[in-house]
């Protein structure tokens, strides 16, 4: 992924950047002179429009690595990577839009285990918190790192410095600005990455001759490596064996590039009952209903439409985004079909085909996504801990002023920790080992996580004891498959690895939502009904209310 | 060979018996069951309080947009 000589950037590259960060850190102080409150800081006033939600929750779910990585993705395995920006998206938003969001922006909360606390219990609030908050910390840093990594493999930066500034740069202002300096500077990030990808792909297009010519030169690219599969096999018996056994996986590769459903035996981490059960069905909904840092931006809309608005225009805008960031991972693969690492295909593709000048412009998008993941997990991870933690437990009756002071506190605390972690993982030999467990990590809690909070809203009998055992058992579920699948653990009990493909996080997920849902409703039906007075307090609020209630209620529609 | 590889076997052999085409008619069918559900929405739940003024105050609309777009990127593809 060494393209850094590919890839010099001038001094109108660097005029572009200096302009994008200019422009970001003006938006971000300038909101924080606004800013005198705990809500304001957390929820932004509550006072945050549709558009500049539903643009931030993309920015939000599309990290700097991913630019590179989608891309990267879709040379590998083709255009099914897609599916997470498709399927695994916009359903999920749509339904989150009518039926989770409502009830979250009605209640008043600012976070979702907040949520879950009035539903179930204060033990069902602090499960959920700290693994938010564990995934989060632990995020924050291996995004620095791997953003750092990046920044210094196809710019040729410094990594200590790239990760060092990052952390200056976003902790700066989100620490000045809270939730509403991240959801306005995501609009600039989120219209400069579209910006820059579109770039590429219009350029890549016209140096392929269009959709027809990608197409002709990715069958090209497919019939070249089925020949060289057979040429192999001719020479190696024992490769004409693994290729027979692997017939179904074979096959695919020949429609693998464009297609979106892959078959049950795919060589890539993307079968089917994967991407249909696993991610559209419970990784999809737990993300866009479950986790805090997408779910808070809405909880500072100004009224439950514009939220619910946000989230619709957030899924408009998601349709657009594996065209302008995976497709240039197949134009890669038609114009460079020889790079032997995926990661390389998005920035070999810039040094082929951006003049010196536009560069600066895709740099400007990889920053602009980058910097709008990391101060959004910033953000929610310092409202958990000044709500779900010293709010709930240390201090309960803390001002709203008070309230800002620890939010800002906490944040510089967590970017030092995010700083302190990217450094610690620099000197670990196996760090792209350790990004990936934490990747799957949050499959570890998303799918218990999801259960208890779809239950939770479905179904009144569902009870705090019950999810508490469900919740746990699930994550116990997830970190059990995880083990028997790896290597050296079925090695030594003598045992096949549990599946098949590379990467199963999202079977874990799936069996782990299932086996929490079970023993929730098992075990709600043998505890005791909450009290009806608590899930009035909850379910009263789902109920659409007059005006004149609406306006006695925190959360409540102006 | 645990129960739980068994079982996953067992599952994985019914799995591999279900044709592409079918599949496809999953992954279509249920976003056209997510679309048919949005447009059957009372006007309450998809505009603002005070009801609609302008077209695109009914987020029918972008969800429906949305949801077709997605039901024929995946008829497609």
């Amino acid at each position: 992924m060494l393209l850094a000589a590919t890839n010099v950037l001038t001094l109108p590259d660097y005029l572009v950047i200096a302009l994008y960060l200019a422009i970001t850190i003006y938006i971000g102080v300038r909101i924080g002179f606004h800013v005198k409150t705990g809500k304001d800081f957390f929820l932004g006033g509550r006072q945050l429009p549709w558009w500049a939600i539903g643009m931030s929750l993309v920015a939000t779910d599309i990290g700097g690595t991913d630019i590179i990585g989608v891309g990267g993705a879709a040379y590998k395995h083709g255009m099914a990577v897609a599916n997470f920006e498709w399927i695994g998206c916009v359903p999920a938003m749509i339904v989150g839009a009518f039926v989770f969001i409502p009830f979250f922006y009605r209640s008043g909360v600012y976070t979702v285990p907040e949520f879950l606390e009035r539903r179930y219990n204060s033990a069902v609030r602090s499960i959920t918190a700290f693994c938010w908050l564990l995934f989060m910390a632990c995020n924050l840093g291996i995004m620095l790192l791997a953003s750092g990594k990046m920044m210094s493999a196809v710019f040729g930066w410094d990594e200590a410095v790239c990760i060092l500034a990052t952390a200056l740069l976003v902790g700066g202002y989100t620490f000045v600005g809270g939730l509403a300096a991240v959801v306005y500077t995501d609009v600039i990030q989120c219209a400069v990455m579209i910006g820059g990808c579109l770039l590429i792909l219009v350029l890549g297009l016209i140096e392929v001759g269009g959709i027809g010519g990608l197409r002709e030169r990715l069958a090209e690219v497919e019939q070249r490596a089925a020949i060289n599969e057979l040429a192999v096999a001719d020479t190696n018996p024992v490769a004409d064996s693994e290729i027979s056994e692997s017939q179904n996986s074979s096959n695919d590769s020949n429609l693998n590039q464009t297609s979106l459903i892959l078959p049950l035996d795919t060589q890539t981490p993307f079968p089917w009952p994967g991407i249909y059960f696993g991610l559209a069905l419970i990784l999809s909904p737990a993300y866009w209903i479950g986790n805090q840092a997408i779910v808070q931006r809405s909880l500072g809309a100004k009224s439950e439409f514009e939220a619910k608005a946000a989230y619709v225009w957030g899924a408009l805008l998601k349709n657009i985004i594996p065209i302008i960031v995976a497709v240039p991972g197949l134009i890669a693969l038609a114009i460079l079909p020889d790079l032997k690492d995926g990661d390389a295909a998005i920035p070999s593709l810039i040094g082929e085909l951006l003049p010196a000048g536009l560069r600066g412009l895709f740099v400007a998008a990889f920053l602009a996504a980058l910097m709008s993941s990391v101060d959004s997990y910033l953000n929610s991870a310092s409202t958990i801990v000044s709500n779900d933690f010293i709010r709930r437990f240390i201090s309960p009756n803390i001002s709203e002023e008070r309230l800002l002071t620890i939010g800002r506190i906490t944040t510089i605390v967590l970017v030092i920790w995010a700083v302190f972690f990217a450094f610690l993982l620099t000197q670990m030999q196996e760090g792209s080992g350790i990004y990936a467990i934490f990747q799957t990590l949050m499959a570890f809690f998303q799918g218990p996580a999801f259960a208890i909070l779809l239950i939770g809203i479905l179904w009144r009998r569902a009870t705090g004891q019950a999810a508490v055992v469900a919740l746990l058992c699930g994550i116990a579920t997830s970190i059990t498959l995880y083990t028997l699948n790896q290597p050296s653990v079925v090695e030594s009990l003598g045992l096949q690895p549990l599946f098949k493909i590379q990467e199963p996080f999202l079977y874990f997920s799936i069996w782990a939502f299932v086996v929490s849902a079970l023993i929730l409703i098992v075990g709600s039906l043998v505890t005791k009904q909450e009290p009806e007075e608590k899930l009035q307090y909850v379910y009263r609020s789902a109920i659409r209310r007059s005006p004149v209630i609406a306006e006695q209620t925190p959360g409540a529609e102006t | 060979m645990t129960p739980l590889h068994s079982f996953g076997e067992a599952l994985r052999q019914w799995l591999l018996t279900i044709p592409l085409s079918a599949v496809r008619l999953l992954f279509v069918g249920t976003l056209v069951v997510v679309l048919l559900w949005v447009l059957s929405l009372p006007s309450r739940e998809t505009t603002p309080l005070h009801g609609a003024t302008r077209w695109d105050e009914n987020l029918k609309l972008g969800a429906g947009l949305a949801l077709i777009i997605q039901i024929v990127i995946y008829s497609l593809l």
